[in-house]
């Protein structure tokens, strides 16, 4: 890693890449940053994310900033990207902590059991077992089992979280969505979903109405197909709760 | 007809049927239970993990329709595996609490969201039904592993 340039020298280089767009001058700016990343993301270890998702998500943040920088608004391009790359990391726990609090052991086999998921159904051609998570993590079947029903306890992200893309999971759905406002389903399940925001009511109508799996619609979406089966869940809860609700008003 | 027992894991899918009970009092907090069961069923049947999830958000189904009309009841679930189909029965013994207008005996149950649960359980589900049995409504699915006839 090259040194990281500082002053009239650094912003020299960031003035350059404004106006010359030169793609190996911006790999060589992200190189000398990498390590801003990696000691902020340091700074955010031990709350229960796997050090590696820090240091990517700072990774990302840190190319965005490089990309956004202004070099001409007189502030050094490290306080932009530390600001840039503390919030992200902010956001990402905001929208990734725990609802309820699982202990640090479970978090991190949730975790590992979602990145696994996402691997072996690659490699397998078809979502894998229990037995063959447990085996891919070196764990046992039912500590698996423990960490997927912690997993309720998991706040799925915001659909309006921006990614670092700038691209919102909402912003994938508008095509789906739009093409439902022309179907007319009388079902009740159309029916009850009119409780929903307008981006779940989506994936609800995908998984029970268009009959996707989970793990299809997660390929749609662009998320993990636990992420899929967490808002699947509380959209249901959710469901649920509206109708005792009305079945309340009814009896009142 | 045994306990939740996680020692005979040999047992699983080629042998014959296994039966595990499950009876918890009708509370939202402890449906947990239902769906860790459903899923260690599920597991020892082979499904795989979004089979598993399926059977999970299946059994809340099964299991929060009665919770919503039976507080102070007792729920009653009965998971069988054999050869990759998992079936899961769900009874509900009436609570001191319960009053007889929440339609626990049929009626209402089956009726208001009992369609939205139809709706539901047909996309997670293979099979699934309502019946009367020993004068106690009961609800059940079952669903088999998708290689299970491989």
């Amino acid at each position: 890693m090259t040194g990281l340039p500082g002053g009239d020298e650094g912003l020299a280089r960031f003035r350059d890449l404004t106006t010359q767009q030169d793609a190996r001058l911006r790999d060589e700016l992200i190189t000398s940053h990498l390590g801003l990343a990696h000691q902020l993301a340091r700074r955010f270890a031990g709350r229960g994310e796997p050090h590696d998702d820090l240091v990517q998500v700072a990774s990302l943040a840190l190319v965005k900033a490089i990309d956004r920088f202004d070099p001409e608004r007189g502030v050094q391009f490290s306080t932009f990207a530390a600001k840039c790359v503390i919030g992200e990391l902010k956001r990402h726990f905001r929208d990734r902590g725990w609802a309820v609090r699982a202990p640090r052991r479970i978090q991190e086999l949730y975790l590992e059991v979602g990145q696994n998921i996402d691997r072996l159904s690659q490699e397998l051609g078809h979502p894998p077992t229990v037995a063959e998570l447990a085996a891919a993590i070196g764990t046992t079947e039912d500590a698996v089992l423990e960490a997927i029903e912690a997993g309720r306890g998991y706040r799925s992200a915001s659909l309006d979280a921006p990614d670092l893309n700038s691209q919102t999971m909402a912003d994938s759905l508008g095509s789906d969505d739009a093409r439902y406002s022309h179907v007319e389903d009388r079902s009740v399940l159309a029916g009850a979903l009119e409780a929903l925001p307008e981006r779940d009511r989506v994936i609800i109508r995908l998984r029970f109405i268009d009959g996707l799996t989970q793990s299809e619609i997660a390929d749609r979406l662009g998320v993990s197909q636990m992420h899929i089966s967490r808002l699947l869940a509380a959209s249901l809860a959710q469901l649920r709760a509206s109708f005792a609700d009305d079945r309340r008003s009814l009896e009142a | 007809m045994k306990r939740l027992d996680m020692s005979d894991r040999d047992d699983r899918g080629g042998g014959r049927p296994e039966v595990i009970a499950l009876s918890f009092p009708a509370r939202a907090d402890l449906v947990a239970l239902a769906r860790f069961t459903a899923a260690s069923v599920g597991a020892r049947a082979g499904f795989d993990v979004e089979e598993i999830e399926d059977l999970r958000l299946a059994v809340d189904e099964l299991v929060v329709s009665f919770e919503a009309v039976q507080a102070g009841g007792t729920i009653h679930l009965r998971y069988t595996h054999d050869a990759g189909t998992v079936t899961i029965e769900c009874t509900v013994e009436p609570g001191l609490r319960s009053h007889p207008s929440e339609g626990i005996a049929g009626g209402e149950l089956w009726g208001g969201d009992g369609e939205l649960s139809r709706q539901l359980l047909d996309a997670l589900v293979d099979e699934h039904g309502r019946e009367q049995r020993q004068g106690r409504p009961c609800v059940w699915l079952r669903k088999h592993r998708a290689n299970a006839s491989a």
